[in-house]
């Protein structure tokens, strides 16, 4: 079950999809540098997360349908938001359903 | 050191009657035995756009598989997030601070005597200004004690919370008392740090507990995402 405008799926791969969620992670902080008192925080939190998941999701990693939908349908969730302030929490939010996502629930701390 | 119940001002008493709601309860519970899987989409929930219950199944869709018991908990937990999110954008972002510090209280219960949690308290050290703002939660025992900041994101940290978390452990320590201090955040460790990495503000012996370690605070380990 794909979720709106998404590829065929055998055409998407860990990277092509990490890709994707990025690309809205970096529209979603420019959303969020509309507060000039946050703009450190909000570059802060992206290279931060970016790093972590392009460190965490290798290009071989496997992707099927259901986490291809729940990536793009978290994509959709965060273009929804006008807000920057809204903006700002999902900055944090955002990776983290991608990382579960893309690799799973892991262990805690 | 000793401690004092804050007077409540009008802001209070009507943050009271949220802090009162069942559904404050009733989450903090059912994210008491969250697996870190169902913390971050309590959160996302919590904090979304769409209240489409299907969606939000869609998005997490490992955190609804396994054994029958863990996708139930995983149910009730998105049906009581959607509640929250349902309550308008003002609204819920006081029932999130609430049900924050009803989750640390109801983990921090379940290690130290529950009638020894106290919320709302205010620190006083001898000779020392009284703080404005009181600790949201507190553990008051004859031996030693420990207060507790609660934020609902990474971006409710800063200096002044910083500050007073820090100035307590310094008093107490002068006046020879065993205080831990802490600050709990219902958001990502790496959210924490990026906001705690610019900031000139003393930390000292202020521990951090975020998502992924929330269940420390009730001296249990956490829930198994394979339960």
């Amino acid at each position: 079950m794909a979720g709106p405008d998404v590829e065929p799926i055998d055409a998407i791969d860990a990277s092509t999809l990490l890709d994707r969620a990025l690309t809205a992670y970096r529209a979603l902080a420019d959303l969020g540098e509309q507060i000039e008192d946050e703009w450190q925080y909000v570059n802060d939190l992206v290279e931060a997360w970016s790093a972590e998941l392009r460190a965490a999701v290798a290009p071989t990693t496997a992707v099927d349908a259901e986490q291809v939908d729940a990536v793009e349908l978290a994509i959709d969730e965060i273009g929804r938001i006008d807000d920057p302030h809204r903006a700002i929490d999902w900055l944090s939010t955002f990776p983290q359903i991608v990382r579960l996502a893309i690799l799973g629930p892991v262990a805690a701390a | 050191m000793r401690f004092q119940s804050a007077s409540p001002d009008a802001r209070a008493v009507v943050y009271a009657g949220i802090q009162a709601d069942p559904l404050v309860a009733r989450t903090a519970r059912l994210l008491a035995d969250a697996t870190p899987g169902q913390l971050v989409m309590a959160r996302a929930v919590m904090n979304g756009e769409t209240t489409e219950p299907d969606r939000w199944r869609r998005m997490f869709p490992t955190v609804f598989r396994g054994p029958a018991a863990a996708a139930a908990a995983s149910e009730a937990i998105l049906a009581a997030s959607l509640e929250v999110a349902e309550r308008g954008e003002q609204a819920r972002s006081q029932y999130r601070g609430a049900i924050v510090e009803e989750l640390t209280q109801v983990l921090v219960g379940r290690r130290v005597p529950p009638a020894a949690v106290h919320r709302e308290r205010r620190v006083l050290f001898d000779g020392v200004r009284a703080e404005i703002h009181p600790y949201d939660v507190t553990v008051e025992l004859p031996e030693r004690a420990e207060v507790y900041d609660c934020k609902w994101g990474a971006r409710g940290i800063n200096a002044d919370v910083l500050n007073q978390l820090d100035d307590a452990q310094v008093h107490a320590t002068a006046e020879g008392a065993r205080v831990l201090v802490a600050l709990v955040v219902f958001d990502a460790r790496r959210s924490c740090e990026a906001r705690l990495a610019r900031s000139t503000a003393p930390r000292g012996q202020t521990r951090l507990f975020g998502l992924e370690t929330l269940h420390k605070l009730g001296g249990r380990p956490a829930a198994d995402p394979a339960r």
